[in-house]
């Protein structure tokens, strides 16, 4: 099947690694699929000068000239109502106008969120906009197997009530059906129980609701130790909840590293048990990294917002590219439209 | 009054240079594989790189001109060539190609793939043949070394090489005496004059075109076809009508689009080359074009995308950066560029030139 011609904007400032970076990953894309366009929004002296120094497929690349950016540090409300002319929200404004079909960022989530908020439109039914991460887990998942779930919201907002949970169950059903290729994914809710009655009231009434969706393949609760087990390929939660769980399972993940470092260190014994296991700790490595997975889609407005981690290499930021290039070709607002009803 | 015995054609005003593998020619020979493939090719399966027969005919319509093709290609493959170009209607003054028989058995084994002692000697002697006022303009890729040998030739026939610099770079090039001698010799029957105008390297292996910055303005990478003519269109070489045949050839038988197209422009505007002064003249012929009777022209989208495709990319840029200044090449400090470059997957092995 031919792949549909798409524009992803890339917003190249506000990352970790700088301007460059993210360059050399719409560079890397340009190279690896001909039918995906970048448009990068930043500083276009120094696009340029990054690009040229960069192995790139020019044919594939347009520059949009954005003076000013958001930096990680800043508030995104007062830092985009004192810069209009942000790249964040310059890319984002470009997406709307049809320029560009999706949106990249590695830069102030925030900023992204709220950029998004402010030029994209949210899908009829949707009352609030989700972000979404995958995250390892110990069972494969999908036509790949990959060894990642869905978790949504992850922080695009606090509270949620027991409609916007049942809407975040739709979203994140079409994404996996659709980035995933699994036909039909399973829908969980995170509560302190697996019982249907276990949780606060909106989760009580939101498994109720589920329950009775056609669209969605619901399996009931999950607890937290679910998570990591991969019980479910969607798990659903409030903004609050998901950020505290996201950022848990990635401190614990950096704490097992902490601690493989200070075996290593520490006796030779230890030592030559890891050297033993290092090809397979590789490719495990290899296979939950989460920059094969480019990024975390805000879902629920009619334009796409990719937010890639601001810790992002040229590599996951052109995985992030494909993701929403994929999910543009694969008409996601409209999956997520007709299952919303 | 009687009649002269025979009309010689005016003498050429314009000379084009071009080699033939990864500039005019998609040819893949990184591997040995991909090497007796193309050896064993027919004209028919040959394939031009997209918007280069176009921009051929293109240049030498006026009449004026002298297509000179030099390729590192051997001999032997000389009919399947001239077929080839036949095909593409392409008409040649001079194609010139590698005699590696003849190098194999004097045992001249630096030079089956050596350029500088191959290519230069022949440039020379046919600049040697040619008008003093003609001017030039020089086509090659990133895949071997032309920018360098394209630069020297053109510093060297303007004067602005001294004899031991040549010297030490036809040493280092590992040329041949025979070779070194017949480029002095050639070199020393050629007048003074300044007359190569363009280089472009086309960038089969998309080298980084910083890596061309070396050799100043003159030399332009290119990702197509379209970028060339849009670069000869601002050096009043190529009319508005010409440049928009050269981009309706590369979409119909390319798969370009109006995003590619106006990217490409874009490209060359970020890299400091004055273009903005072609947009409006390239709007005034397109939508002549559309008027008259060529059907080529008229399979084009509608003239107000177009339009608006490239005037956004200008509008985007904000202010454009100025071209950087002409230096003088320094021929020692790139020595390294006049051996064969190393392996890197050209364009057509990649897939990229495939689908757009």
């Amino acid at each position: 099947m031919a792949l549909r011609a798409t524009t992803i904007a890339f917003d190249v400032m506000g990352g970790d690694h700088g301007p460059a970076e993210v360059v050399r990953g719409a560079a890397l894309l340009s190279l690896e699929a001909p039918h995906i366009h970048a448009l990068l929004v930043g500083d276009g002296q120094v696009i340029e000068e990054a690009l040229a120094t960069t192995r790139h497929n020019a044919e594939r690349i347009s520059v949009h000239h954005a003076p000013t950016f958001v930096a990680m540090h800043e508030k995104p409300a007062s830092a985009l109502a004192d810069k209009p002319e942000a790249s964040v929200l310059v890319a984002a404004r470009l997406v709307a106008d049809g320029e560009a079909d999706a949106l990249v960022s590695c830069g102030n989530t925030g900023a992204g969120v709220l950029a998004s908020a402010r030029t994209f439109r949210l899908l009829a039914g949707v009352r609030r906009a989700a972000l979404a991460s995958v995250y390892p887990t110990r069972t494969g998942h999908g036509e790949n197997q990959d060894p990642f779930s869905l978790i949504l919201d992850v922080g695009a907002n606090v509270d949620a009530i027991a409609d916007d949970l049942v809407t975040f169950a739709v979203m994140g059903s079409a994404y996996a059906r659709i980035i995933s290729k699994n036909p039909n994914p399973t829908v969980a809710l995170l509560s302190n129980g697996t019982e249907a009655t276990k949780g606060p009231p909106r989760v009580v009434e939101a498994n109720q609701k589920l329950a009775n969706h056609p669209g969605v393949r619901f399996v009931g609760n999950v607890e937290g130790v679910d998570i990591p087990k991969g019980t479910a390929d969607v798990v659903v939660t409030d903004g609050f909840v998901g950020n505290v769980c996201l950022k848990m399972l990635e401190g614990v993940s950096e704490t097992v590293v902490e601690l493989a470092r200070y075996a290593y260190a520490s006796r030779l014994r230890w030592r030559m048990g890891l050297w033993m296991l290092a090809n397979g700790l590789s490719q495990l490595k290899d296979l939950t990294d989460w920059q094969q997975y480019g990024g975390a889609p805000v879902l629920g407005f009619d334009k796409l917002f990719i937010k890639a981690h601001g810790r992002s290499r040229a590599r996951a930021i052109a995985n992030a590219g494909k993701v929403a290039a994929k999910a543009v070709s694969s008409d996601l607002a409209q999956a997520i439209q007709a299952g919303l009803g | 009054m009687s009649l002269p015995d025979r009309i010689d054609p005016p003498p050429a005003r314009h000379i084009y240079r071009w080699d033939l593998d990864k500039t005019y020619l998609q040819t893949d020979f990184d591997s040995l594989r991909q090497l007796v493939r193309t050896a064993l090719q027919k004209a028919s399966q040959k394939t031009a790189v997209p918007g280069a027969a176009a921009l051929i005919r293109e240049l030498g319509a006026a009449g004026d001109s002298r297509l000179c093709i030099i390729s590192g290609s051997p001999t032997q493959l000389r009919k399947v060539l001239e077929e080839k170009l036949k095909l593409d209607g392409v008409e040649w003054d001079e194609l010139v190609l590698k005699d590696n028989v003849s190098n194999l058995l004097r045992g001249r084994f630096r030079a089956l793939r050596g350029q500088v002692g191959y290519k230069l000697p022949v440039l020379l002697e046919s600049r040697a043949r040619a008008p003093v006022e003609a001017e030039e303009v020089l086509f090659g890729d990133d895949a071997e070394a032309d920018a360098f040998i394209y630069s020297l030739y053109a510093d060297l026939i303007a004067g602005r090489v001294e004899e031991p610099v040549l010297a030490q770079v036809l040493k280092a090039a590992e040329v041949y005496p025979e070779d070194a001698a017949r480029i002095l010799a050639a070199w020393h029957t050629v007048p003074r004059a300044d007359p190569v105008r363009r280089i472009f390297i086309m960038l089969d292996r998309l080298t980084p075109p910083a890596y061309f910055g070396r050799y100043g303005p003159r030399v332009v990478p290119i990702f197509n076809y379209f970028q060339a003519a849009l670069v000869l269109l601002g050096d009043g070489l190529l009319t508005p009508t010409q440049v928009v045949r050269v981009a309706a050839d590369m979409v119909q038988t390319a798969g370009y689009n109006l995003i590619t197209l106006s990217n490409s422009f874009q490209d060359l505007l970020r890299r400091g080359l004055p273009l903005q002064a072609v947009a409006a003249p390239l709007v005034q012929a397109l939508e002549g074009a559309l008027q008259g009777p060529d059907k080529l022209l008229a399979a084009l989208r509608p003239v107000p995308d177009i339009v608006k495709a490239f005037t956004r990319r200008v509008a985007a840029l904000g202010a454009t950066p100025p071209l950087p200044p002409a230096t003088r090449v320094d021929y020692l400090q790139l020595l390294d560029d006049a051996r064969p470059r190393g392996k890197l997957r050209s364009r057509a092995a990649r897939g990229v030139r495939s689908s757009k």
